[in-house]
């Protein structure tokens, strides 16, 4: 099992997904569109989701303490001043 | 111990201020000026304005708060990385720009130097502070994007400001490594090392 973290519009949330075999930033960004439309995202139901809203998103791969799967689905951060 | 931070701008210089209690020197890096507008979401004041941000921050530092600082009112760059952040302790990146971070975490990994980051998104929605080990640099998704300048976003930049203030508290007393992630309702650990 693999938990997702999508964070989009200020709103942010976990939530698990079973992900066959090794899945392209490409369809981390399709996945995430559609569970968000379809309301599977705590707190981040939005049915008219554009197709393209993770476009410029960031993908981050990361594992957790316990050896499991953490993807991170976030906007790019390039500032600091 | 001897915290660097480069670049004070909106990120920096809110968590510069918020580590004034610790027992360190901070030095701060930045080659730019304060501008009458970074007054909305820099922890700068009015008689700062036209000053350097490190030389200000050094100031207002020293004379409000009696913190050991040091200004460094330079570019960092490939260069002069090595005389600027080889006596650094600690190295806390704040920039506003790839470039920059991406030859400060070259010079961390080479020289094995902690080196933590602070990070936001255009939109002032969303931001990240992340340990060297497990961040990539991300660019503008357009050249000359616009900054988080404004007043807009001052409470999101007070957040962000806040947790990485609070993870070099965690790192400096405990050697502990967290990364949190940071938006308007919630501030979410991720990593801990």
């Amino acid at each position: 099992m693999t938990t997702l973290n999508i964070t989009y519009d200020g709103m942010s949330a976990d939530m698990p997904v079973e992900l066959d075999g090794n899945v392209s930033d490409a369809d981390v960004r399709r996945i995430a569109v559609e569970v968000v439309r379809s309301g599977g995202v705590p707190g981040m139901h939005l049915a008219h989701l554009r197709d393209d809203a993770f476009q410029s998103f960031v993908v981050d791969r990361f594992r957790g303490p316990r050896g499991d799967e953490r993807i991170y689905l976030r906007p790019k951060v390039p500032f600091g001043a | 111990m001897r915290i660097v931070f480069c670049g004070v701008g909106a990120i920096g210089s809110t968590a510069s201020v918020l580590c004034r209690n610790l027992d360190a020197t901070l030095a701060f890096i930045d080659f730019d000026r304060v501008e009458s507008k970074n007054l909305l979401a820099q922890a700068y004041v009015k008689p700062s304005v036209g000053k350097n941000k490190a030389e200000a921050l050094k100031l207002q530092l020293l004379n409000l708060h009696g913190v050991k600082a040091e200004a460094f009112g330079v570019r960092l760059t490939r260069d002069n990385v090595e005389a600027l952040c080889s006596g650094a302790d600690l190295l806390v990146d704040c920039f506003d720009n790839r470039e920059s971070r991406q030859v400060l975490s070259d010079y961390a990994r080479r020289a094995s130097k902690p080196l933590v980051h602070g990070a936001l998104a255009g939109d002032g929605s969303f931001g990240l502070v992340r340990w060297d080990e497990r961040f990539f640099p991300d660019a503008e998704d357009q050249a000359g994007q616009a900054t988080c300048e404004g007043g807009a976003h001052l409470p999101l930049i007070g957040l962000l400001g806040g947790s990485l203030a609070r993870i070099i508290q965690d790192f400096v007393k405990h050697g502990v490594r967290r990364d949190v992630m940071v938006n308007l309702t919630s501030v979410t650990p991720t990593m801990d090392t």
